[in-house]
């Protein structure tokens, strides 16, 4: 996966750096002075037992959560007051783990939604272009190198390996700079999370960042440029897989890697 | 037959291909035993008669695909024609008009500014605002009729453009547009989306409470319409009107292949189910059957063609179940080649 890191030498700047992001939920640290950068084409797995952080650490990302200390710069710009609709319009989209799709709509509806392409505009009555929308939508399908034949139907009626590429390339249009992915495999078959994680990378080497949050750690090690093991709230570990084993991940997981206070062992 | 349904589907789609193939049915039995049925001037009154439903199932249908809908519209109905036979009493025909359409779309704004603060069931707001709306306007009339009014006022209702009625004229031209809107434009993508995913709709940046807002808003004016139409037609108003008229526009919108649960149906199949009706109302009494009949056999067919819809996609589900299956145990059998084929990439790792 090497080959997916030489963006990072040549652009002089991190799509989105994180400089101690700290939130607390009430008296609940969730996050803790958190500091990492995502450069292009780069894939970060962010891994953590429930609590963790990671979705936090997400929707802080997505605008969901606005962060009680710490600084968010997207390029050369600071953020403050991220908010959701700032976020996309910044480039950052997140494939849901229930993937948000409109089941009673076809593909190219569901892949252009909020962004279909117009060719007559009267007032508000914006009219569609469908023959654009159905050319794009099997454009940006074959890119990530997913054949769908059926364009017509809804996509209640395609599988969920298809479900799965569509809401993907859905992201990938407007996430020009970070795509979220959270448990992306979780609900998939063996096949389809073959094809899924292919996707993922596919995604990445257009020069995006991503994020996968996963449990799986078999999944992490095998697709990500970068691993951050993160308990309670804290970022414990951000290394590449070639530098670390399963082994020490999940020690760092549970708060008992080096230099951590040692917490009761199981 | 396949065939033949497989034809009606690609012209109407999906469930509407049943409602077409029942016109169908319905006008050959008519020719057969009544060949007399088919004249102009029956055409007529049958297309004036159901004009009143067909102008408000428009509005209903935009409602429902959004996964709302409104209950009101009966007594908007009414207090649109009471509010516009009023008004025609001290002014001009075509303000008085107005007058009604206006309080009909407030109405309906006001409704869908409920469902949207309160959160709770559009049904549950709408049946509330039914009955205030109903009893003020029998607070405000007295209970009493509205006479007297002055003939200019009449010349709307009972106009017949080209041999055609008004009333059947704004049903064609409200059809028309709401199909074009509907199909082909970004709103009517965002009505659907918004009626099968409201979470989805929201992260796609589709502003939701503007869209509930206008919708419940044109549903108000397009209930309204017919209602100043029949004043107009009838020369008077009574709060009596549209009693009964939400669960017609209803029973017809979903008679139309329009899902009750949002997202899915079209402004064709809902005309194809407001003309079954108004066929199938006469042809019975033409045919001699006991008017009472009619209601029979209207809630039949909207239990028939749920049913239907109900049975077809019990067969898709179970179609897809197998194929699921047969997939699963394909995975299965990969798993199993993959395990025994494949090493343990790293042995000290449990």
């Amino acid at each position: 996966m090497s080959d997916l890191n030489s963006g990072q030498g040549t652009k002089a700047l991190p799509l989105v750096r994180c400089r101690g992001i700290t939130k607390f939920f009430g008296g609940v640290r969730a996050l803790a002075r958190v500091s990492f950068d995502l450069w292009p084409g780069e894939i970060v797995g962010i891994v953590g037992d429930n609590g963790a952080g990671k979705s936090t650490l997400a929707k802080v990302l997505s605008g969901v959560i606005t962060p009680d200390e710490g600084e968010l710069w997207f390029g050369d710009v600071r953020v403050h007051n991220l908010t959701p609709k700032k976020a996309r319009d910044l480039g950052v989209e997140e494939v849901y783990q229930n993937l948000q799709l409109c089941d009673t709509l076809d593909a190219p509806a569901n892949v252009m939604l909020g962004q279909e392409p117009v060719n007559l505009s009267l007032g508000p009555f914006r009219f569609i272009d469908q023959n654009r929308a159905a050319l794009e939508t099997r454009k940006r399908l074959s890119e990530l190198g997913v054949e769908l034949r059926d364009f017509k139907s809804a996509v209640r009626r395609l599988s969920g390996g298809q479900r799965q590429a569509i809401a993907i390339v859905r992201a990938t249009i407007r996430g020009h700079r970070l795509v979220i992915f959270d448990e992306p495999t979780a609900a998939l078959g063996v096949r389809q999370r073959e094809a899924t994680l292919n996707l993922v990378k596919k995604v990445a080497s257009q020069g995006v960042a991503v994020i996968v949050i996963s449990h799986n750690l078999d999944e992490v090690f095998s697709v990500c440029d970068r691993i951050i093991a993160m308990y309670l709230g804290e970022l414990t570990l951000d290394t590449p897989p070639s530098q670390t084993t399963r082994h020490e991940v999940r020690m760092y997981m549970s708060g008992l890697g080096p230099g951590q206070a040692a917490g009761e062992s199981t | 037959m396949n065939k033949l349904r497989a034809w009606f589907e690609m012209i109407f789609g999906g469930r509407s291909g049943n409602l077409l193939l029942a016109l169908t049915v319905s006008l050959l039995i008519l020719a057969i035993f009544r060949p007399g049925y088919f004249t102009l001037d029956n055409l007529r009154v049958i297309a004036l008669n159901v004009s009143s439903i067909g102008i408000a199932s428009v509005g209903m249908a935009l409602l429902i695909i959004s996964g709302n809908v409104d209950l009101s519209i009966g007594s908007i109905y009414a207090a649109a024609a009471v509010m516009a036979a009023w008004l025609a009493l001290s002014v001009s025909p075509p303000l008085a008009v107005l007058g009604g359409v206006l309080l009909g779309a407030l109405l309906g704004l006001t409704n869908g500014a409920l469902v949207w603060r309160i959160r709770v069931s559009p049904i549950i707001v709408t049946l509330g605002s039914f009955t205030v709306i109903r009893g003020m306007m029998v607070v405000l009339t007295h209970g009493r009729s509205i006479y007297g009014i002055p003939e200019d006022f009449f010349v709307v209702g009972r106009a017949v453009p080209l041999g055609i009625p008004t009333q059947v004229w704004t049903l064609v031209i409200v059809a028309v547009l709401a199909h074009i809107v509907l199909s082909r434009t970004t709103i009517g993508r965002y009505i659907y989306a918004i009626g099968t995913n409201r979470e989805a709709s929201e992260v796609a940046g589709i502003n939701i409470r503007l869209f509930v807002l206008i919708l419940f808003a044109v549903n108000g004016l397009l209930a309204a319409l017919p209602g100043v139409l029949a004043a107009s037609r009838f020369g008077a108003a009574s709060i009596e009107y549209g009693v009964g008229f939400e669960l017609q526009v209803i029973t017809a919108v979903i008679l139309g292949g329009v899902a009750f649960s949002g997202g899915e149906g079209s402004i064709k199949g809902v005309m194809l189910a407001v003309a079954f009706l108004g066929v199938m109302n006469s042809g019975l009494i033409s045919l001699g059957v006991d008017p009472a009949y009619t209601d029979v056999v209207r809630g039949a067919a909207l239990v028939a063609s749920v049913l239907i819809e109900q049975l077809t996609q019990e067969r898709n589900e179970r179609f897809r179940r197998t194929v699921a299956m047969e997939d699963w145990a394909a995975q299965m059998k990969e798993k199993r080649t993959d395990a025994t084929i494949r090493p343990r990439l790293e042995p000290s790792d449990h």
